[in-house]
């Protein structure tokens, strides 16, 4: 190992993001940088996104529905226990080798890993709703949707929003190593260590720690914003 | 900008495996488009034993220590009441890092190999089992440990012989949550040079070829399942009172 | 089960409980002696203090000033833990170990002890055979048993280590009233035999007048505004609170504390089967009779039925009587119950009977009336160990 402290490591990786160095290996091309950052982090973000709203537009009505109704139960939590055992390098590795490289391929692929914990959640979410509560609703005259709407969703935010955080979470994880399919993200930064060196690999990790964080920690703060207060009152 | 293909070598398996490709002309596993070579896999399949192995010990060991960190944090939170939200973000903020990008940020204290690969993925299955502990104690009767309390339990008897017992389904449920997770996440260790099965999927500084990306995978999840149901054995055997019910 | 006393007196000293930043004291200077042996039953409204008082003799809850005596200890002197071991324990939620099966809970103190597993294992047969539980169930979970089963293993669970006091927070209250009635019953034919002393705590008068040897009625604070034994307490309530507490149907009340042996019955002219009918009408006629109908008896006089007018019309006796028997006593019964047989049968008169079914005499809602009238039944001190139950 280079046996570097980890201070100046530091040092040069945040050098590296926020100015062009001379690699070792293209001979004289500059690599790192700002712009290259931001570049990079924009792609992370926007294969990301894609991948979000595409799991999110098959899986929580789907999981609403079914937890609504309250079937398939056991499908789902084997759905939840298989997801998890699927390793993102096998999904992009087989993307790439046998579909094809690319946005439109990466971002389907991704959206299948961040289907499970969306599904789940939202049937857990509705289904853990008090059934007297719904029953209420049902006797006062409302129909199913608005039930779904007035009276199961909103119960069901802090548990729905907590599968769509672990959804980001997976998604940006194994967006990150989407280089290997074509799609330039901060993980070119990691994987190519040859060509940025140990500092741009630093730095790499730094930028999609910092990414992930603060996509999470949107999200926390919109599951607030969310969450009606009669939820967020605490008894003692 | 385009990564170039280079001879860079992140283990002893990617080069070997480079040199074994050059002297074939175009077999099966190399054609484009070919999902499963049979013929390659039935000669190649003792390839997968030492990954497998290293694979293994990374879960087993990183699992170890994750579970007792995280058990040892929660028995201080369940005593000291305000540790539980802070201890919750800060098991939530590993929980958030990708694993790959904890690996290097790891990397200039622990070095290349398989001891920051099973520091980072001890790290990532904090917060799965410590939430999960946390739960099972929370759930445990009231009533149960008011009734310890007056028949003269001390709090560490109470703790021991009654809440952490009524606890074991969470803390289990946990485990084999974090036992799939860490089998999966496994797999990048490659990129820090901790060997496992990711060397079969990416090795030498590129990806392998579908056969072997599907025997890695199918081993991979085989040991998810296992695992998932030894555990489930496990609380099944641990917790008789459950299957009990009202005759 | 040892013949040894195995049981102390209770005695609070000025035991005071003040939670931090109450407006005042949740138990105030108490002063009260339990002797051994004996049901002391802490009854009053919610939040007068009983439970903190009761559980301030196991510390449960700490006390702030004053002492708590078992025997001639303080419960100060000792570290809590090893304190409660020596203490009987019951709750109103039961709080049975889930994961332990009905043998190991009951064997919880013991095995706290120390106790050798022979020792411990015995002890629990012993006490399930105690509470009236089969031995099978030992084996058994608590899921598995009703909620009726349950509470019994709480007391046996108490039991186990032969403490010298036991406390019992509302035990029965969880339960439907009429395994609750069975409950009560069964612990009183337990104490009887195993003579413990015994703090109970309970919300209901009635409970504690069938419980308790003696009863201490509490208001806030922890005060005491009466200590006496159920009888003096229905027939020489002290105060106005205790009064109403107490309830305004005291009167009937204290029928629950006699038997239908304690009163004097009346004699109902007897008929045979096959008797000229005559003879009965003579008896009718006769001046001092009490009851204006003849009881029809058989050869060992056990009563049959009860003849009418009808009946008494033909030559003989017949042996079938127009009425039927209703309601028939016991000399043991209770005599809160007599009335409601009574009262339910719609009968004017039920006879009693002794163990043979031979008739003693009659019995009518005008004689316990004219009864409870009368002085005699003003003065009379029932001895509180005689405990009337099933």
């Amino acid at each position: 190992m280079t046996g570097s402290l980890p201070l100046s490591s530091l040092g040069g990786a945040i050098e590296f993001i926020f100015s062009e160095q001379t690699s070792n290996v293209t001979g004289g091309q500059k690599v790192g940088g700002f712009e290259q950052a931001m570049e990079l982090t924009l792609n992370q973000l926007e294969v990301t996104v894609l991948a979000l709203a595409l799991a999110l537009v098959v899986a929580l009505p789907l999981g609403l529905y079914l937890g609504h109704k309250g079937k398939g139960e056991f499908i789902l939590v084997g759905l939840a226990n298989g997801g998890r055992a699927i390793p993102e390098l096998a999904v992009i590795a087989l993307v790439a080798a046998l579909i094809g490289v690319g946005l439109v391929t990466v971002a389907p692929a991704l959206a299948i890993l961040g289907i499970p914990p969306i599904l789940t959640n939202a049937y857990v979410g509705v289904r853990q709703v008090d059934r007297a509560t719904v029953d209420a609703a049902r006797g006062m005259g409302m129909s199913e949707l608005e039930i779904i709407r007035k009276v199961e969703l909103p119960l069901a935010v802090p548990t729905v929003m907590g599968g769509i955080r672990g959804a980001t979470i997976a998604i940006v994880a194994t967006a990150t190593i989407a280089p290997l399919a074509g799609v330039e993200t901060l993980g070119d930064f990691i994987i190519n260590a040859s060509i940025y060196g140990d500092d741009g690999r630093l730095a790499g990790a730094i930028l999609v720690a910092v990414l992930a964080l603060t996509l999470e920690g949107l999200l926390a703060l919109l599951q607030r914003r969310l969450t009606s207060d009669g939820l967020k009152v605490k008894t003692a | 900008m385009n990564s170039p293909l280079l001879l860079a070598a992140a283990g002893e398996v990617g080069s070997d495996f480079f040199k074994e490709r050059s002297s074939d002309t175009l077999p099966c596993q190399a054609k484009p488009n070919e999902v499963f070579c049979f013929d390659w896999a039935r000669e190649n399949i003792d390839r997968f034993g030492t990954p497998t192995v290293q694979h293994l010990e990374l879960v087993l060991i990183s699992l170890l220590l994750g579970f007792a960190v995280a058990f040892a944090l929660s028995l201080l939170a369940h005593r000291r009441k305000w540790l539980q939200p802070p201890l919750l973000g800060a098991t939530g903020v590993l929980y958030t890092i990708p694993s790959i990008a904890f690996f290097f940020l790891l990397l200039p204290v622990t070095g290349i190999g398989k001891d920051t690969a099973i520091i980072a993925l001890a790290a990532y299955t904090l917060q799965i089992i410590y939430r999960n502990t946390m739960l099972g104690l929370d759930n445990v009767p009231s009533s149960a440990k008011e009734a310890a309390r007056g028949m003269g339990y001390t709090d560490r008897q109470i703790l021991w012989r009654v809440e952490l017992p009524l606890a074991t389904p969470e803390i289990i449920a946990g485990l084999r949550i974090a036992v799939v997770s860490t089998i999966a996440i496994a797999t990048l260790a490659v990129f820090i040079g901790g060997g496992g099965l990711g060397t079969q999927i990416y090795g030498g500084g590129n990806l392998t070829f579908p056969t072997s990306i599907f025997i890695a995978l199918a081993i991979v999840l085989l040991m998810a399942l296992l695992f998932d149901l030894v555990l489930l054995t496990v609380q099944r055997l641990t917790t008789p009172w459950r299957k009990a019910r009202q005759t | 089960m040892s013949d040894a006393p195995a049981a102390s007196s209770v005695r609070y000293e000025e035991t005071t409980k003040v939670y931090p930043g109450a407006s005042g004291p949740a138990v105030d200077h108490l002063t009260l002696e339990v002797p051994a042996g004996e049901i002391c039953v802490l009854v009053g409204p919610s939040g007068c203090g009983k439970t903190t008082a009761m559980r301030m003799v196991n510390r449960t809850v700490e006390i702030t000033s004053g002492d708590v005596l078992i025997g001639d200890r303080s419960v100060r002197d000792r570290e809590p833990a090893q304190l409660r071991r020596e203490i009987g324990y019951v709750i109103q939620q039961i709080g049975l170990f889930p994961h332990r099966t009905i043998n190991e809970n009951i064997g919880a103190v013991p095995q706290l002890l120390g106790w050798k597993k022979e020792r411990t294992r015995e002890r629990a047969a012993e006490l399930l055979a105690l509470i009236g539980l089969d031995p099978e169930l030992g084996d058994r979970y608590p899921a598995q048993l009703s909620g009726g089963q349950q509470q019994r293993v709480g007391v046996a669970r108490a039991l186990a280590a032969d403490p010298l006091v036991m406390l019992m927070d509302e035990p029965f209250g969880a339960i439907d009233p009429i395994n609750r009635e069975r409950l009560q019953n069964e612990f009183l034919r337990l104490q009887a035999e195993i003579r413990k002393t015994v703090l109970f705590v309970t919300h209901d008068i009635d409970e504690a007048i069938k419980m308790g040897d003696r009863i201490a009625v509490m208001r806030e604070g922890g005060r005491v505004e009466q200590y006496a034994t159920p009888a003096e307490l229905l027939m020489a309530p002290a105060n106005e609170f205790v009064e109403d507490f107490v309830g305004a149907d005291r009167a009937l009340k204290r029928l629950a504390l006699m038997r239908v042996r304690d009163i004097d019955l009346w004699e109902a002219p007897l008929a045979h089967v096959g008797q000229a009918s005559s003879e009965v009408r003579a008896k009718l006629a006769s001046p001092d009779v009490e009851v204006a109908y003849p009881l029809l008896v058989d050869s060992e006089r056990r009563p049959l039925g009860w003849l009418s007018e009808r009946d008494l019309t033909a030559e003989v006796v017949p042996q079938r009587p127009d009425s039927p028997l209703g309601p028939v006593l016991e000399l043991d019964d209770v005599m809160r119950d007599a009335l409601a047989d009574l009262l339910q049968g719609e009968a004017q008169y039920a006879p009693v009977v002794d163990h043979q079914r031979r008739i003693i005499g009659v019995l009518s809602v005008e004689i316990i009336s004219e009864f409870l009238k009368s002085p005699e039944a003003k003065s009379d001190e029932h001895p509180a160990v005689e405990r009337p139950h099933e």
